[in-house]
């Protein structure tokens, strides 16, 4: 019983040392927790940026476009089905952009040209790197098309001129122009049944740079009711977000489960991609490790210095009676809380601090670690705990008088 | 006086002294260091990114793409068109000759492969070493532009024109190994590697480039030159003149061709290169860009944390160290001194101290910035001197704004509740 009330009011002695303690030194205080919290958002920022870095990364590399190409099997083409199949299969959040394409040959005054025909929204997410002069084209208003820079220049035709493609039906055969005709028999021949022609007008004119340049791009849709077949595909470019060894597993698991389909990596990009990030992502690790080294050991010092310059105080308490490992106990529980404190407040400062890189450099939220919480909490309460004990080791090891004596 | 005194405390608290030093020792390195690699990053990274191949392809003025748009073969009145390969090294000698880092010509064509048939050709330079007129050394070739292909077997090297490589999809098709030898129009080669390229390339037999003259009969001709170039991301100067560089003011124009953009090199190509067409390979030049931006602004935003978190660190400490101090100077206080005495003397020798840790501070953060730089990037990174005036201003700062809440704290007290321990 008396022992119970001992220990009560001893606890109570020693919550109100610890609290008196620290709003006596409210200035000294503050330093602190300020000291903590620069340190723990350094710490906490870092980290968070440090993880998110591959995958925000990663997906910038995707400007250098589709990283996947599948092609069918044999002679067949891609239909709507096995390319919602893929879509399944490769994960709509993985995905990029995926555009189908059928390439389809038309006559331009009597010219021979390739139309691509493909989803226009996605082939735009699958190439952000192609040049357009006027305006991407879209599903709604079909009959205006982009066509690649050489054939603008060979036509000789600008954003708003129109031409008119003709060719032959999906299935039909062309007939040669017979010589026992007219050229007017021969027009309305060309007309018929078996053949369509329309009137397109550009919308875009597209410079890559590549073999892009000679192609006419257009709404697939549109281009399978012009050639009157239903939806099949001679290849789909995919922008997945990948490295090289995620992009081989999904080959493979393509190759097993959709046998009509033969993807392809494109090695160029996926290879490049590997060594190139790998470098940008040692190159965050180095800095962050530095960056932390060199924070905890600055917290370190400080926190040092601050406890250091309590020796008088130490030495007194020890001069009234007080036993050693009661001082400790108190410097401990001051130590914890203001790591604690501190730490709280970096880690939601670090947060907002790599929020704001990430919506600045690659526009996107980043996603919180919220096992950072603890992790940064225990860091910074060991470190104020380490910065108190050392030097408090020595003055108990002196004896209080020397102390107080100001040697 | 005033200096015997800033002598004594020195020495005397050089303790306290030394855990300011320490602090700035820390803080400078680290806000050098990463100033440094900031600074650095933008060429380490476009470097790096020279793995994606070339950026710039020279063809023809009048072959221009319609080669590869239908497959024609030569002689049908499209790829009769043909660079000069004596133009090639003149690559070297434009403006940004520097900046060009790797190119090798290419010269397509058809060849009959015995058992076969038909087969595309390439002809190119693999490896080229020469020694250019300004008596600069030039190591260069496809190899460096194709860092992505899987070869089984061994490249090609510069005077193998015996000897083939072969892509994988042909090779697979028709039962080829390295080592094999194949019949080329009646001539016979070996086979020394298999590439892996991932792309149309793999269909296609690639030799050296006199090989395919010879099988071509068109000597001293090449199709088209791949470049690599470094080259700075383009912005609305570079835009507008791609569009057409006689657009531009004279002062534009000036400031448009001194800097690398790509459509600068381009233009510079043209000049040396007789009736080349170059143009940007916009997947990668325009990527480059990206990545490029967006990694350098990622740098300098965590250079930005890590200065403003040292500094603070820094100054947190000043303020700490001389709040400490409060009983001497309030001693010094009641001795007679004046307030800016005080103040002089703390300013003095805490601005010593910065100094002094600033100093060392500099050279470990240049350490830390090479060590870095070795680590990631294999090489150097150049030291800014810039740096240098940064950081020295943003420590004189950081240390003035460390010691005055901490001096103004001290000329408020009263020398008798200070000395009285209150």
């Amino acid at each position: 019983m008396e022992n119970r009330t001992r220990n009560g009011s001893r606890r109570r002695m020693y919550l109100k040392m610890v609290s008196s303690s620290l709003i006596r030194r409210a200035s000294r205080l503050i330093i602190a927790v300020l000291a903590i919290a620069i340190g723990a958002t350094i710490l906490s920022g870092l980290v968070t940026i440090y993880y998110d870095i591959p995958a925000q990364l990663g997906r910038e590399f995707r400007s250098y476009g589709a990283n996947l190409i599948v092609l069918p099997r044999g002679d067949a083409k891609i239909t709507r089905e096995v390319l919602d199949d893929l879509r399944g299969l490769i994960g709509t959040e993985k995905i990029v952009g995926m555009a189908p394409y059928r390439y389809q040959t038309v006559k331009i005054n009597e010219q021979p040209y390739i139309i691509a025909g493909t989803d226009l929204a996605q082939a735009e997410k699958n190439s952000p790197f192609w040049y357009i002069e006027g305006s991407w084209g879209n599903a709604e208003d079909t009959s205006s098309v982009m066509v690649g820079h050489e054939i603008a220049q060979t036509l000789n035709i600008n954003i708003g001129d129109t031409f008119t493609v003709q060719g032959v039906r999906y299935g039909q055969m062309a007939e040669a122009s017979r010589q026992d005709l007219s050229a007017e028999e021969n027009q309305k021949r060309d007309l018929g049944a078996q053949n369509f022609s329309m009137k397109l007008s550009v919308k875009g004119i597209v410079t890559t740079g590549g073999a892009e340049e000679g192609f006419i791009f257009a709404d697939i849709d549109m281009l399978d009711d012009l050639i009157g077949d239903t939806f099949r595909a001679d290849v789909v470019e995919c922008s997945v977000v990948a490295d090289a060894a995620e992009l081989s597993a999904l080959s493979s698991r393509i190759e097993r489960d959709i046998p009509a389909l033969q993807p392809r990596a494109v090695r160029r990009l996926t290879q490049s991609q590997d060594i190139v990030l790998g470098k940008l992502q040692a190159l965050v690790l180095l800095v962050t490790v530095v960056v932390l080294i060199i924070t905890m050991i600055s917290v370190y010092t400080t926190m040092m210095a601050m406890v250091a310059e309590r020796r008088r105080e130490i030495a007194l308490k020890k001069a009234l009676g007080a036993e050693s490992k009661l001082v400790m106990g108190e410097l401990l529980g001051e130590g914890v809380l203001l790591g604690f404190i501190g730490g709280a407040l970096g880690v939601f400062l670090g947060f907002e601090f790599a929020q704001r890189v990430s919506l600045n450099v690659f526009g996107r939220a980043i996603n919180f670690q919220w096992a950072l919480i603890p992790v940064t909490i225990a860091v910074f309460i060991t470190i104020t705990v380490l910065a108190s004990i050392i030097p408090v080791r020595k003055v108990m090891d002196i004896h209080p008088a020397i102390v107080l004596k100001g040697e | 006086m005033f200096w015997r005194m800033i002598t004594k405390t020195l020495i005397r608290q050089k303790g306290k002294m030394f855990m300011i030093a320490f602090t700035v020792i820390l803080g400078v390195s680290l806000s050098t260091a990463m100033m440094n690699v900031m600074l650095g990053v933008g060429d380490k990274v476009n470097r790096e990114l020279k793995v994606y191949g070339a950026n710039i392809t020279v063809r023809h003025k009048d072959a221009a793409l319609m080669g590869d748009l239908y497959g024609l073969t030569e002689g049908q009145g499209v790829n009769d068109k043909f660079l000069h390969e004596e133009d090639i090294l003149k690559l070297k000698s434009i403006f940004w000759g520097f900046n060009i880092l790797d190119f090798a010509p290419m010269l397509d064509g058809t060849a009959r492969l015995e058992g076969v048939g038909d087969v595309s050709v390439v002809g190119t330079w693999p490896e080229k070493h020469a020694v250019l007129s300004t008596g600069e050394d030039l190591h260069t070739g496809l190899k460096s532009l194709r860092t992505w292909w899987e070869i089984s077997g061994e490249w090609l090297t510069e005077d193998d024109n015996n000897a083939v490589m072969i892509g994988h999809l042909l090779a697979s098709q028709n039962n080829i190994h390295a080592g094999d030898d194949i019949v080329l129009n009646g001539k016979t080669f070996r086979v020394k590697g298999i590439y892996n390229d991932g792309g149309q390339a793999d269909g296609k037999i690639l030799m050296t480039l006199p090989a395919v003259q010879e099988l071509t009969n068109l000597p001293g001709k090449v199709s088209s030159i791949e470049v690599s170039a470094l080259t700075t991301p383009d912005n609305d100067l570079a835009r507008k003149a791609a569009q057409d560089p006689r657009s531009l003011s004279p002062d534009e124009y000036e400031t448009w061709y001194c800097t690398a953009y790509v459509s600068a090199i381009c233009h510079q190509i043209q000049e040396v290169i007789r009736d080349g067409v170059a143009k940007p390979v916009r997947q990668v030049a325009e990527s480059e860009g990206t990545i490029l931006n967006k990694t350098t602004l990622l740098m300098i935003l965590i250079t930005i944390l890590s200065s403003i978190g040292s500094a603070l660190a820094i100054s947190n400490l000043i303020t700490a160290s001389v709040i400490e101090r409060s009983q001497e100077l309030g001693l010094l206080k009641a001795l007679g001194a004046y307030n800016w005495q005080i103040a002089a003397l703390v300013l003095v020798e805490v601005m010593m101290t910065g100094l002094i840790g600033g100093i060392l501070g500099y050279f470990l953060g240049i350490g830390f910035a090479q060590i870095i730089g070795q680590t990631v990037f294999g090489s150097y990174i150049e030291i800014a001197r810039m740096v240098i005036l940064i950081v020295a201003v943003i420590l004189f700062l950081v240390t003035l704004a460390g010691s005055i809440p901490a001096i103004r704290y001290l000329m408020a007290l009263k020398p008798t509740e200070v000395l009285h321990g209150k």
